[in-house]
């Protein structure tokens, strides 16, 4: 703000004693800065606005989950505990084998994620660049898995994993996450989004497919890949209803999400206890979402564009 | 007959495609046939499956609980669809400027996306708790009655749209934010040369190139939002009196809680149908708006 | 009739992955040997060869045996308990290692039925008494027959209507492990403050509604008295008011006068005695909250809710519930049984009978307040009666007296969302309860026909 009215100021007396026509010019060059920062600043006052809006539930969830149990059933509800207290998350930490739950979230969902960029890339590149006969029908029997409530499909999918002998083992778990419909097609749209002229030039120079894949469109849609990343895993550390059924065996292969459903009484929930574990639950996303965003933003300036 | 470069490329292609389809085949489609099987069956999941023929067809044709379950589902996605569309490219909008702190903005917007619905449908009933709820205590400052919320018949369903809406804007505005950053920068300044100001650079560069992404983020939610379930499950579940039942809280209710695995499986069949058309009717008409480089 | 939508497919190979565990049984390699048995597993029990004729004692071999144990009571506040309770029965029987699973409550069923429907259903779980007949009924579960008897199983532990509980069809398919009912917990400090007397046990509806007007201050945020509107209380204030749910051929007939008055009994407190459905909002825990910050003067609530209360420290005392023209307490029962599948039928019933009637379970669970063991043994419970508060904890035992069971179908689940809409509709639309449960009866006839 003060700034602006110095800018103002300046703008000001310079038009005293200076020549008219290079006054106007200064003045409007002055004047498109001034409007450029106020743009700004009610760029940040809007983004603020919405930031106190979305942050709304998550700082909730902190608050909760630093408050005693007396402190939590209050009524009429409270914002803000008092006293703080930390004895939840320890509460959770002692509930179940958190690091061991968290160790196999980590896991699958990190390889999840890998075979899933993988499938998914290499899928959305056929389809978007590949011309075959049948490739609409293809498309959109990869959309139709997407159109079948998993909760009803769950019970067939387990049946398998029983005949092929993976309920409770890893394998069980990681399986029907490896292939993302979803992920194929966004990335398909991020490939057709791309200029021909790219592949076109690069076939002319006696590429194939695949360095036409890896080399020249790949580097590409590191935006899309980023965001699909972050989906794959986010999707994977979330995922709750299959991980129930197939690690119910043994708590050996048993995830976050599936442990800290543990935390619900039956007939009463202490709810101080259940939003630490979900504090806990959500930093891994936002971590590895924070982390996608600075590789987006380098490889955006690596590759030339707009970040 | 199929040339030498004709079963070279088939070997691409399978190479390509092969990995996601062999999954696809054996984690998704299998047991989708698996479900298809099912709806034939009465079948509580415990007792041996019964084979019925269409009965469960032939139920789903009368029954009045799915009909107004499909009704509250398509009433679900007329309002959240806009509403997430469009704030969704807002916030993409937003966000997509070079300045300091925007990685914090983003990860802010993108927090509700990643927090559970238990914990979102907790805050929310505080919210609108139509009694002392901090929404309503709002309305009340500027002299209106607030409406009852989750408690009211009218008010569950705009409810569950409001708090839907909400939470799923950041994960619009992520794909969009890809989108928006693969957007060449040499157009935009080729605009700016030509003196074009910001509103004619959105108009005439960002939407047009932003038509695939848009476009993904129609199809996804129409699909996503068709199996509204985990929302309506921990903030109304159905109620009150059925008023926001959807058709996956009918299906999970009828599969785990009604020993109906079979009906629910006609269910699935019936709602994947229903999809497939809208989704193929979208793809049919992506020709006329959606531009591809 | 598995076998026969089993061959309809077998030809498909793409499909066999999916199909050849939806019969349930154990094993797809022997199929052969299930077809010569035929159907004798529906409905019937199996009759396990190594089990037939003898006592528990004698079949439970020395080889090594894992049994599972699936259960929703233990998370998340008592694991340790079961922990101590299965030590216990591994130091009596060696070869025998148990693997406990757990879930809660509200995610327990969906795994519970996606193992049964995969074949892999644990060798031992929980179940509470209104899903109990639907396992039965559906051929789940293992005929404890076999191991009763003056050697075996001793059923006389029990209490007689617990261990009857568990019975279908005059088949042992289950064990009572715990038992919880419902009774009025009122708020001395508010009675006192008003200067009324406290409930007793000859209490009548008119009594509590008296009681709750006059307790009542909704400015102060006070209420007097707070009852969920739901199937459990209906089918217990429905036997308070004198009528029956069934009638003795199973039709339902609870749209009687009495199922009238006890609809109304239910319906009329919200926002009157109670917080409306608005005020409620949904909130998690509500009424706990409520009467823990002491802003609530009578509730009708399990005595599960005990522990919370004392750690809350609002000074509470406890009565078995008004009556109306009879009284009628609610009970929930918990019982343990064994899949029909295992291997191991004999150690699978010495592992439930030691789960539910051993002295270390009765100990275990009274020592840490979980919920009460179903055992016929009063001196057991002394103990437990000891502790205060509420003074009155006998109302406990005395509910036991007049005990309603809920009413019990297949079709369990559906039955209870009937009614409990029926309900809704009352409180929420005004609707005339006759016209409400006439339809209610209705369609539960039709569940059940």
């Amino acid at each position: 703000m003060a700034d602006l009215t110095l800018e103002h100021v300046d703008a000001g007396r310079t038009a005293v004693d200076r020549p008219a026509a290079e006054t106007r010019f200064r003045r409007a060059v002055t004047s498109q800065q001034a409007r450029r920062r106020l743009r700004r600043l009610a760029r940040y006052a809007v983004m603020l606005v919405c930031a106190v809006v979305m942050i709304g539930p998550f700082a909730w969830m902190v608050l909760a989950s630093l408050k005693t149990d007396a402190d939590v059933r209050s009524v009429p509800p409270t914002l803000f505990p008092d006293p703080v207290t930390g004895g939840n998350y320890t509460r959770v930490l002692d509930a179940f084998d958190f690091w061991r739950f968290t160790f196999n979230s980590i896991g699958i969902a990190i390889a999840s994620t890998v075979l899933q960029l993988v499938t998914a890339t290499m899928a959305a590149y056929a389809f978007a660049r590949i011309e075959f006969r049948g490739r609409n029908l293809m498309f959109g029997l990869y959309l139709a898995t997407m159109m079948i409530p998993l909760q009803v499909v769950i019970v067939p999918l387990f049946i398998e994993m029983r005949n092929l002998g993976l309920v409770d083992s890893y394998a069980g778990l990681l399986l029907p996450t490896i292939v993302s419909s979803f992920g194929t097609f966004l990335l398909r749209q991020a490939f057709m989004a791309l200029p021909r002229e790219l592949d076109e030039a690069a076939f002319i120079d006696g590429a194939n497919h695949f360095q036409v894949f890896g080399k020249v469109l790949l580097p590409l849609v590191g935006p899309a890949l980023a965001t699909f990343a972050v989906f794959a895993f986010m999707a994977t550390w979330n995922s709750f209803l299959w991980p129930l059924v197939i690690t119910q065996a043994s708590d050996q292969h048993v995830t976050l999400p599936v442990g800290l459903s543990r935390l619900n009484g039956r007939f009463s929930t202490d709810w101080n206890v259940v939003m630490a574990g979900s504090v806990m639950s959500v930093v891994p996303i936002v971590a590895f979402y924070l982390f996608t965003q600075r590789w987006v933003i380098r490889s955006v300036a690596f590759t030339g564009l707009k970040g | 007959m199929v040339g030498v470069s004709g079963w070279r490329k088939l070997g691409v292609i399978a190479v390509f495609l092969g990995p996601s389809l062999v999954a696809l085949l054996a984690f998704s489609i299998g047991p989708m046939v698996g479900t298809v099987w099912v709806s034939f069956q009465e079948w509580n999941l415990i007792r041996d499956a019964r084979f019925v023929g269409v009965d469960n067809y032939r139920e789903l044709w009368g029954d009045d609980d799915f009909r107004r379950a499909l009704k509250n589902t398509l009433y679900y996605l007329v309002g959240y669809l806009p509403l997430v569309t469009a704030g969704g490219l807002g916030l993409a909008l937003l966000v997509n400027h070079k300045m300091r702190g925007i990685a914090f903005f983003r990860a802010v917007y993108f927090l509700p996306v990643v927090t559970s619905w238990v914990v979102v449908a907790l805050l929310w009933k505080w919210l609108l708790n139509p009694s002392d709820g901090l929404v309503n205590w709002l309305l009340g400052l500027v002299g209106i009655e607030g409406p009852g919320w989750w408690t009211s018949r009218a008010w569950a369903m705009p409810s569950v749209i409001l708090a839907s809406a909400w939470k799923d804007l950041g994960f619009v505005m992520i794909i969009l934010l890809a989108g928006l950053q693969s957007i060449d920068e040499t157009l935009y300044e080729a605009a700016r040369i030509d003196g074009a100001n910001a509103w004619c650079q959105l108009r005439s560069i960002t939407l047009p190139m932003l038509t695939p992404s848009l476009f993904f983020v129609m199809v996804i939610s129409l699909i996503n939002g068709f199996q509204v379930f985990d929302q309506v499950w921990v903030m109304t579940d159905g109620g009150p009196a059925g008023s926001s039942s959807v058709v996956v809280e009918q299906i999970v209710k009828n599969t785990f809680s009604y020993g109906r695995a079979g009906y629910a499986s006609a269910q699935s069949v019936a709602l994947f149908l229903i999809i497939l058309i809208v989704t193929a009717v979208q793809l049919r008409f992506q020709k006329r708006w959606v531009f591809y480089g | 009739m598995k076998h026969r939508s089993r061959s309809l497919f077998a030809a498909t190979a793409a499909l066999a992955l999916f199909l050849t565990a939806c019969g349930g049984d154990d094993d797809a390699s022997d199929d052969a040997s299930d077809n010569s048995s035929g159907d004798s597993s529906d409905g019937s029990a199996p009759s396990t060869g190594t089990a037939s004729g003898s006592n528990v004692a004698d079949t439970v071999s020395d080889e090594a045996v894992t049994l599972d144990y699936f259960t929703f009571s233990a998370a998340p506040d008592h694991l340790e308990d079961l922990d101590a309770i299965v030590a216990a029965f591994e130091a009596e029987h060696p070869n025998i290692s148990i693997e406990v699973q757990t879930a809660a409550y509200a995610d327990y069923f969906t795994s519970l039925q996606t193992q049964v429907a995969g074949g892999t259903a644990p060798d031992t779980f929980e179940l509470n008494y209104e899903n109990f007949v639907t396992y039965a009924r559906s051929g789940a579960l293992l005929d404890l027959g076999p191991y009763l008897g003056a050697d075996g199983i001793d059923t006389a532990r029990y209490y007689p209507l617990a261990i009857e509980g568990f019975t279908d069809g005059g088949v042992q398919y289950g064990l009572p492990a715990t038992f919880s009912d419902v009774v009025l917990i009122y708020n001395k400090t508010l009675f006192d403050a008003a200067g009324m007397d406290y409930p007793t046990s000859d209490w009548t509806w008119d009594d509590e509604t008296a009681a709750a007007e006059a307790l009542t201050d909704a400015d102060a945020g006070v209420y007097g008295s707070f009852q969920p509107v739901s199937f459990f209380e209906f089918y217990k204030a429905l036997a308070q008011a004198g009528g029956t749910f069934f009638d003795s051929d199973g039709k339902a007939v609870f749209n009687s006068a009495e199922g009238i008055a006890a609809a109304e009994w239910l319906t009329t407190k919200p926002g009157t005695v109670m917080p409306s459905m608005a005020e409620i909002g949904g909130t998690p825990d509500f009424d706990t909250n409520l009467f823990q910050s002491g802003k609530l003067a009578m509730w009708h609530n399990g005595i599960w809710q005990f522990s919370g209360l004392n750690e809350s420290g609002v000074d509470y005392d406890v009565v078995v519930e008004p009556g109306d023209v009879a009284k009628a307490n609610a009970v929930f029962m918990n019982g343990a049984v064994a899949s029909s599948d295992t291997d191991h039928p004999a150690e699978a019933a010495a592992w439930i009978a030691f789960l539910t009637g051993s002295p270390t379970t009765v100990e275990t669970r009274l020592a840490s307040s979980w919920e009460l063991p179903a055992v016929n043994d009063s001196a057991a419970f002394d103990s437990y009666l000891a502790i205060t508060p509420p003074e009155n904890r006998e109302a406990v035992f005395e509910a036991l007296d007049n005990i309603a069971l809920p009413p019990v179908i297949e079709r369990q689940t559906e039955m209870q969302d009937i009614v409990g809409q029926a309900l809704e509709r009352i409180v929420l639309d005004g609707a005339d309860p006759q016209e409400v449960l006439d339809q209610a009866a209705a369609d539960v006839d039709a569940l059940s026909g």
